[in-house]
């Protein structure tokens, strides 16, 4: 039974828009609450001020490249993080409204982390800019999207941290060869390249897609 | 048979028995029900794409790709292995066991220990793959040396202390999103901790990806004139092990017996004693002549004893003599000198054979490392040219090409500089038989008057009397040593001097050498 259906028996009609709303609500915060929505919102504020901090330090040419890059995949980690389901299978059955919650949420807390990034490198030098935090978080997330489909949301995270290393390498082949120059290692290039931008974006739709349509895998072993 | 003679039926060795076998049971059960099993193939992934071909782009010196060995396993495993330990560590609040594991007959602490060593097993597992890949495929092609065990064995301590590391936090702040972050956080203090070091006593070399003088790349010298120095490598180990039981005893500390908290709490100051050592030891650390950290009170002196090597020698005029690791470089080199030994041999002063020797290093400010040539002036009787080959300064592998170049454009000048004692304060004269010389062995020279645009792109015109005297990666390469340039006058006299027939040129540079070493002939006097 779903939600307009219970509250259109037991409402009268002037108030069933109301409470309607009032229903979607409570089902998006209880869906909200189950994914651990605000500690992770409360996370990637902290990588901001993190990143904020750490632009006070000087950093060299590595450093101050590798410094976005690393906060960065840890908000993308946090993000990927939500993706678990802790009511599994009975959640599947019953949640019509399941495949919009979760893009929502997705969607939501991948412009909660840029957004938290950006707003940390105010007012300091961040390398690459915002288009490369916008450009890196997305890819990352969707990497971590589509390891939460296949692995399960609570090992969702190996993605966007062993990609975390290879961006970093990536970064540092700019110096030592053998460079790498593929665009699908998008961090190693400058921001306003197209095709870095076109992998990271595909990977970021392809995980978004598949995170809607299926969800997470329940894990059921380790 | 009494009852006091009869053998007593040995009860306790079942009990042993089952106890051995409980153990090896949990182990099995641990092991194959690990989180670090599934991450195995993405740690050994992570290495060979990022440190796996940079290390086997490098030439097969073991000193080289041992050092890339040790910082690549430090660097590449963190995340997959302090995440995998964190995951395992927050197992049985994940699962809603903790109550259920409470009520079993063993102590918590033994059963947390036991999916700690099944995840450094596995960790350890992954370590071994890529070692025995690495070291088989050097010691394939390395032609002089053998392997280093010290920074193998230190990447090998790391992955102890990440799991527990990991393991702990994992037990102590079970949530979803702590492996993830804990993971980055330890990327973000290993990988950036490195920015803090600065010069040769820096606490922060106690870092597991330090592995010589940081900034001054590495030192292709060790292991192939000079024998490693562990020092470092000691210091790190008591670091990283003492850090390991330190926070492994931790985890007995809650909720356990009387006898095995104080255990655990004794076990545990003997773990951060031991890292404060290390830590404290590599504050000492100096940077020694030949490019290793050395530190006085692990040091012993037999490793700063030269390697005996029987040199490998070229067939021109001149030997060109190398270290047999270098085996390879030596016809590159040879044809990249022998214009100039064609020009020089026979006559008076000339070297007898070019040996090649290692670099010295010396600490500057900061992390700046002076690294010179401890030759180049012939020494010896017969005189010796010392030679210093240009991949040894700047640690970048060179091709064929590159290092023919480098090794003509910065010894070719200086073989003839030797010979007519061309220098600071040299003379007219001298200036212009070094610039015959020179021309007849096809280096470029250049006349100051000639405008800048004469001198061929990309190069540098360094006068001779600013020759560097020593190199290091930020301010004189090889690459920009350059082109001789001299006055007018000076360029005038060569040429007619290079115009002689070779056997005149030969005759009056045999009678004449001393006397324009000694600065005595003047411009006209050349003929």
């Amino acid at each position: 039974m779903t939600a307009e259906r219970l509250v259109g028996r037991r409402l009268a009609p002037a108030h069933a828009d109301r409470g309607v709303r009032a229903v979607g609500l409570r089902m998006i915060w209880l869906h909200v609450v189950s994914r651990r929505v605000p500690v992770a919102l409360a996370a990637l504020a902290a990588c901001g001020i993190g990143l904020r901090i750490a632009l006070i330090g000087h950093w060299d040419a590595y450093g101050a490249l590798q410094l976005p890059l690393i906060c960065e995949a840890a908000s993308a980690a946090i993000v990927t993080a939500t993706t678990a389901s802790p009511l599994g299978e009975p959640e599947r059955v019953a949640g019509r409204w399941l495949p919009w919650l979760r893009l929502g949420a997705a969607v939501t807390l991948t412009a909660a982390a840029t957004s938290a990034l950006a707003a940390g490198a105010v007012g300091g030098h961040l390398a690459g800019g915002t288009l490369d935090v916008l450009r890196n978080t997305a890819g990352l997330v969707g990497i971590g999207l589509l390891c939460a489909a296949v692995l399960g949301g609570g090992l969702a995270w190996v993605g966007p941290t062993a990609y975390l290393i290879a961006g970093v390498y990536g970064l540092y082949a700019q110096w030592h060869p053998p460079a790498v120059t593929t665009p699908w290692l998008w961090p190693a290039r400058p921001a306003h390249d197209l095709g870095a931008a076109v992998c990271a974006g595909l990977v970021f739709a392809c995980g978004l897609a598949l995170i809607t349509a299926r969800g997470a895998r329940d894990a059921v072993g380790e | 048979m009494t009852a006091t003679s009869t053998p007593v039926p040995a009860r306790s060795l079942p009990a042993r028995r089952r106890r051995g076998l409980a153990a090896a049971r949990l182990m099995r059960l641990e092991l194959s029900h690990n989180a670090m099993l599934w991450m195995l193939p993405v740690a050994v992934a992570v290495f060979w794409f990022v440190s796996y071909r940079k290390i086997m782009a490098e030439p097969s010196v073991w000193d080289l790709r041992a050092s890339d060995f040790q910082s690549g396993i430090a660097a590449d495993f963190i995340v997959p292995v302090v995440g995998a330990a964190v995951w395992m560590g927050s197992r049985e609040t994940r699962r809603h066991m903790t109550d259920l594991m409470t009520i079993t007959a063993r102590p918590r602490w033994t059963r947390l220990l036991g999916a700690w060593a099944a995840t450094t097993i596995w960790a350890l597992v992954a370590y071994l793959i890529c070692l025995g890949v690495v070291y088989g495929v050097t010691a394939h092609e390395a032609a002089w040396g053998g392997p280093l065990w010290w920074p193998a064995a230190v990447a090998a301590a790391c992955l102890p202390a990440y799991c527990a590391l990991g393991f702990v936090t994992g037990a102590l702040l079970p949530s979803r999103f702590t492996a993830p972050v804990v993971a980055i956080a330890s990327f973000f203090v290993l990988a950036l901790s490195t920015e803090l070091i600065t010069g040769s006593q820096s606490y922060w070399q106690i870092s597991p990806v330090v592995t010589g003088p940081w900034d001054a790349g590495p030192d292709l010298a060790v292991g192939v004139f000079y024998r490693y120095v562990p020092d470092l490598s000691i210091a790190q180990l008591m670091f990283l092990g003492g850090l390991a039981v330190a926070v492994l005893a931790a985890v007995a500390l809650p909720g356990s017996a009387r006898r095995v908290r104080y255990t655990a709490a004794a076990v545990a100051a003997a773990g951060l004693l031991a890292a404060g050592t290390g830590v404290r030891l590599v504050g000492t650390g100096t940077l020694d002549a030949h490019g290793m950290i050395t530190i006085a009170a692990l040091h012993d002196a037999a490793s700063d004893r030269p390697i005996r090597f029987t040199p490998v020698c070229s067939r021109t005029v001149i030997p060109v003599c190398l270290n047999p690791a270098y085996a390879s470089s030596l016809p590159a080199v040879a044809a990249a000198l022998n214009p100039v030994l064609r020009e020089i041999a026979g006559l008076p002063g000339a070297p007898v054979r070019i040996v090649q020797v290692a670099a010295t290093y010396q600490q500057g400010t900061g992390n700046d490392v002076s690294i010179g040539l401890t030759g180049g002036m012939p020494r010896g009787e017969p005189p010796e040219f010392q030679l210093v080959l240009p991949d040894e300064i700047s640690g970048v592998p060179l091709t064929t090409r590159e290092l023919a170049g480098q090794v003509r454009a910065a010894s070719g000048p200086k073989l003839i500089a030797n010979l007519v004692g061309d220098g600071p304060g040299a003379s007219q004269a001298q200036q212009a038989v070094a610039a015959a010389l020179s021309m007849a062995a096809r280096l470029p020279v250049t006349s100051a008057e000639i405008s800048a645009a004469a001198v061929p792109a990309g190069r540098e015109v360094h006068s001779r009397r600013s020759a560097c005297s020593s190199l290091t990666s930020a301010s004189c390469s090889p690459a920009v040593l350059g082109v001789l340039a001299v006055s007018h006058s000076e360029y005038v006299a060569a040429q007619r001097f290079a115009a002689l027939p070779i056997a005149a040129q030969c005759d009056w540079l045999a009678h004449h050498l001393p006397a324009l070493r000694a600065g005595q002939i003047t411009l006209a006097q050349l003929p």
